[in-house]
């Protein structure tokens, strides 16, 4: 295709200069949180992020206002500033009531499921859509027969 | 009396449904079309049945008639007008009431629409699946759900009330009615769904003709969620509007797949292809509607109600697998015959991108269903309960979302058929740098984190390309080019912009914090300060209300409460939140003082652009509207593919208005009359 | 274009042509279909609920200590109960089917000596004022005590749950939902058997 406007890098000199722009803007918006160290009360608010809510339907602990949940704030906020890690208190409630009191399932077994299968399901699914995509498209031409034409000169009426 | 006159209506309504089905489906077996023509005309029985029983409650419930069984636990003397007449849709049974009288409505619009063409067979298939459906309901309202059950033994003085959460705020009043709209609407397309495929007739057109349907069920079920969002903000005191829980993805399930739909069946309409692949997407959303009426009904995902507490539980689960039965069976018998022969020239156009589209919706969907009934799954599996909850959905849904964010900048600027690097480049020019700039000045005003501002830069590229679309297109057509199909398709993608960039800003840019203040003390967070002043209390005849009053950056004072309702001991909480264009501050009373100097515990959080949500949901509505109405005249049938044989230096531009029509092989007529669009290969 | 001039097409032939007749629809919709229906049957064969006895991570460990002031002031211990059966029972005066359990509880506590087995209940969010008139209205002369934290310990769900400990302070079952005494009698008769 005659390409108007001169070479391939004069045309795309926009594109390719968004990209250094981009990748900048991005790498300086990953890095540089703020904050230092997390302060015990933000430590204490991620973990109970990570716990539901006992009694509700699908709040964390962190956002319900029953009773259940702020006791469990509270357990959480006294075991971090006894020294405990993220790891240890988490185990502890897990201890107490059992796996599904972490908002989200924990790798092994089959928890690790419910990760896996979506991933799965889209790379299959996108592998069949190619797959009928190409074989669709390598079906061969067929030109229309002479019995082919009489047949439409037929239903035409003629 | 109320009851009696109720239950008959209902009773009737079930029977003339019945009748109806067995009318029209006489009529399609022995090839009368006055059967079929008398079985359409059921419909109005039925949709007569379906007014006098909603009449017949709401007259119970206004008139304080206790000896309903639904009136004695859903109503009380002292509740407000507006409440008494939503709590006709507060509990299970009279949201299958309602549920029934929008189906009788729209299968009457359908009857109406269609009547004159009452004798054509596929009309007759489409009435038997809809009058099957509301002979489901109604007799779901016979057995299981009855609203008129009456009181056995004494007949109370006054009732229980509306479950306080439901008396909080107007909105509830909105949100199911409109919900339902859009869930029941899906159920017509549907009919006209299994009416192709038992009849084999894919490409007339029918389901083009039912595209409009399928855009209003979309428009509503869309305002549906977001009034849901809404309602969940301003009432549930949690500070959130979207949790990932069942009852919302239940409604969400359908809309990702009649979104997938929507566009689809585009590509059905350009190049004849995918016809089977979209009567699946219309059988699975109407089968999600129902799946997910099944989640929320029969508790079977809470983990304290028995799932057989009752028998309505096993009644949708059973039409579910009939449901899903006459789908799949129809599908492996009939759909390889069916599929059309047309195949995608190249990935790189608008057939691509709607493909990629499906995939990804498919895959959204996926992950929702899979993470709602997951602990069914894991618990089965190995009998231990698993939790999955907000942070799984997020994290999943986040790569699909930000690749549909691109899909949609890239997809309106690529044409039919096949793209050349040249054009997209072209028209992706100042789009993308849009996206960059604003990227770049996320980042110079301090917004941190890779999630947050990919979705910002990609959203703004999404927006960009919307807008030079509809720019371009009020440039040759003025105010008429912002109407049509693809415009006001173009108003929509602008806002899920809106909405995607609202949602990750109030979700990533969040403050929350609690304080413990005494009358005259201020706290501050992020930016905002909160002045406690002080409590009063105050006696409503249905409920008594502490309200605190809290001056917000030494201006309003908002009044977040407490109420407590005679019959429910626990104090439901109503926030109070200052909206402002840039963002909400979000105040609930956490523990009411005891005495007027004690300290109140003030919860506040702030999060920015959460008004926008709103807004950019009302902008999806407005631009489904305007997508109905039609822009440039075009038949929906014709095709735009380029005739076989013409040399072309450029695809044709699609859907820029104004241009000379493309010449397109005169279309065959066949004998009943809707076109079916000539199949034209590319060279 | 004259409508004479067939336009090339794609060979799609109808049916049978070996090669071509792969029936894709079928299949995929037969292996849909069998998805849905595993679903179907896992959403039907749901568990009954209604069972009382739940598991929990703490049964056959040791009781967390509870420690809190009683309904008169005096510190409350669970330990202090230690060498008789006990039941932990978390209530609270506005549940309603704590109400109906507490008939049971009077009931229960009343067929046995308190020297060997022991109701201990504890408050689940409610004001040591309301307990004290519900007990004097209804009975009961069981220690009650205010610990907050205790739900968590026990890792509790809702109310009413109940945990029968032993006399050496093992956590021997975990109960969701109203007792009754006949039903305790059964659970502690087999509690003791082992």
């Amino acid at each position: 295709m005659s390409a108007p406007g001169g070479s391939p890098l004069r045309r795309w000199l926009g594109y390719l200069l968004l990209v250094p722009v981009v990748g900048v803007a991005l790498l300086v918006g990953a890095g540089g949180d703020d904050a230092g160290p997390p302060t015990a009360a933000r430590r204490a608010a991620s973990i109970a992020g990570q716990v539901r809510c006992p009694t509700c339907d699908g709040l964390s602990a962190a956002e319900s206002e029953s009773s259940a949940s702020v006791a469990i704030r509270q357990e959480i906020r006294r075991r971090v500033d006894d020294g405990e890690t993220d790891q240890q208190v988490l185990a502890f409630l897990v201890g107490r009531y059992g796996r599904d009191i972490l908002l989200t399932p924990e790798g092994s077994g089959v928890a690790a499921l419910v990760w896996a299968l979506p991933v799965a399901g889209f790379v299959l699914g996108a592998g069949a859509l190619i797959l009928t995509m190409r074989r669709r498209r390598s079906e061969p031409l067929r030109s229309a027969t002479p019995e082919d034409r009489r047949l439409v000169e037929q239903a035409l009426g003629r | 009396m109320n009851a009696l006159a109720g239950q008959s209506a209902v009773l009737f309504g079930f029977l003339a449904a019945v009748f109806g089905v067995g009318t029209t489906a006489a009529g399609l077996v022995r090839k009368r079309p006055d059967l079929l023509r008398r079985g359409l005309a059921h419909v109005w029985v039925v949709l007569g049945a379906a007014v006098v029983a909603v009449v017949v409650m709401e007259r119970a419930l206004i008139g304080n008639d206790f000896s309903l069984e639904y009136v004695a636990d859903n109503h009380s003397r002292a509740t407000p007008l507006l409440y008494t007449v939503a709590s006709l849709w507060g509990a299970l049974e009279g949201s299958i009431l309602l549920w029934s009288l929008i189906l009788a409505g729209y299968l009457a619009l359908m009857a109406r629409r269609f009547r004159n063409r009452a004798d054509d067979p596929l009309v007759g298939w489409a009435t038997v699946t809809g009058l099957a459906v509301a002979v489901f309901f109604f007799g779901l309202m016979l057995g299981p759900a009855n609203p008129f059950r009456e009181v056995v033994g004494k007949i109370a003085a006054d009732g229980a009330g509306p479950n306080p959460l439901l008396q909080n705020h107007p909105l509830m009043a909105f949100h199911p009615p409109v919900l339902y709209l859009g869930y029941v609407g899906f159920t017509i397309p549907f009919a006209f769904a299994i009416a192709a495929l038992a009849t084999g007739r894919l490409g007339e057109g029918w389901l083009i003709e039912t595209r409009r349907w399928t855009l209003f069920a979309w428009a509503f079920l869309t305002a549906g969620i977001i009034l849901g969002a809404w309602w969940s903000y301003e009432v549930l005191g949690w500070g959130g509007y979207w949790a990932w829980d069942p009852v919302e993805n239940a409604s969400f399930l359908p809309w990702l797949t009649g979104t997938a739909y929507l566009h689809s069946v585009m590509v059905q309409e350009r190049r004849g292809m995918l016809r089977v692949w979209n009567l699946s997407l219309l059988i699975a959303t109407f089968s999600l509607t129902i799946l997910g009426t099944f989640l929320t009904r029969s508790g079977v995902l809470d983990s304290v109600h028995a799932f057989t507490e009752s028998p309505i539980g096993p009644a949708i689960l059973g039409f579910f697998a009939v449901v899903v039965a006459a789908g799949v069976g129809l599908i492996a018998w009939r759909g390889d015959r069916l599929r059309s022969p047309g195949a995608i020239d190249s990935p790189l156009s608008r057939e691509g991108a709607f493909l990629a589209n499906n995939l990804l919706f498919g895959a959204f969907a996926f992950v929702v269903l899979l993470g709602t009934i997951f602990p069914l799954l894991a618990e089965a599996l190995n009998g231990e309960r698993i939790t999955v909850g907000r942070p799984y959905f997020d994290r999943m849904v986040t790569p699909v979302a930000l690749t549909l964010l691109f899909l949609m900048a890239v997809a309106p600027a690529l044409p039919w058929r096949k793209a050349s690097g040249e054009l997209l480049r072209k028209r992706l020019q100042w789009p993308a740098w849009t996206a960059a700039i604003v990227l770049v000045a996320c980042v110079a005003s301090g917004l941190r984190g890779v999630g947050a501002l990919l979705a910002f830069g990609l959203g703004a590229f999404a927006a960009a390309a919307a807008a030079r679309q509809l720019v371009l297109s009020a440039r040759r057509n003025g105010v008429r080019g912002l109407l049509g199909r693809a415009n006001g398709g173009m108003i929509v993608h602008i806002g899920v912009v809106v909405v995607a960039v609202a949602f990750v800003a109030s979700s990533s840019y969040g403050h929350r914090a609690e304080f413990r203040l005494t009358p005259g003390e201020s706290a501050t967070l992020a930016g905002h300060s909160v002045t406690y002043l002080g409590t009063r209390t105050v006696q409503y005849p249905s409920k008594k209300r502490v309200i605190a009053d809290v001056k917000v950056d030494g201006g309003k004072v908002y009044r977040p409460a407490l109420n407590l309702f005679p019959n429910a001991t626990q104090a439901i909480g109503t926030p109070s939140v200052r909206t402002t264009p840039a963002g909400d501050v979000y105040l609930t009373l956490i523990a009411a003082p005891r005495t007027p100097e004690a300290p109140v515990v003030l919860a506040v959080i702030v999060q920015p652009l959460v008004m926008w949500l709103w807004l950019g949901g009302a902008l999806m509505v407005i631009g489904t509207f305007m997508a109905v109405v039609p822009g440039r005249r075009r038949r929906p049938t014709e095709p735009a593919s380029a005739p076989a044989g013409e040399d072309r230096h450029a695809p044709p531009a699609p859907d820029l208005p104004g241009r000379a029509p493309v010449r397109v092989p005169e279309p065959v007529r066949d004998p009943v009359g809707a076109a079916r669009p000539a199949e034209a290969s590319g060279a | 274009m004259s409508s004479t001039v067939v336009p090339e097409v794609r060979a799609a032939p109808p049916v049978a042509g070996p090669q071509r007749d792969r029936h894709t629809a079928r299949w995929v919709a037969v292996g849909v279909g069998a998805v849905v229906l595993a679903l179907i049957v896992l959403l039907a064969t749901r568990p009954p609920a209604a069972d009382v006895i739940a598991p929990s991570p703490i049964v056959g460990q040791a009781a967390p200590e509870i420690e809190g002031p009683g309904l008169d002031g005096a510190t409350v211990r669970l330990s202090d109960l230690r060498g008789r059966w006990v039941l932990v029972n978390f209530f609270a005066t506005w549940c309603v089917p704590c109400q109906k359990e507490h008939p049971e509880l009077v009931r229960f506590s009343q067929r046995h000596p308190a020297d060997e087995v022991q109701v201990l209940a504890v408050i689940y969010d409610d004001q040591p004022a309301d307990v004290a008139e519900f007990f004097e209205k209804l009975g009961g002369d069981w220690p009650v005590v205010d610990d907050t934290g205790a739900k968590v310990d026990f890792g509790v769900r809702g109310i009413p749950e109940s945990f029968l400990v032993d006399p050496d302070g093992v956590v021997r079952t975990r109960l969701i939902g109203g007792v009754t005494a006949a039903g305790l009698d059964g659970l502690l008769r087999r509690a003791e058997g082992r």
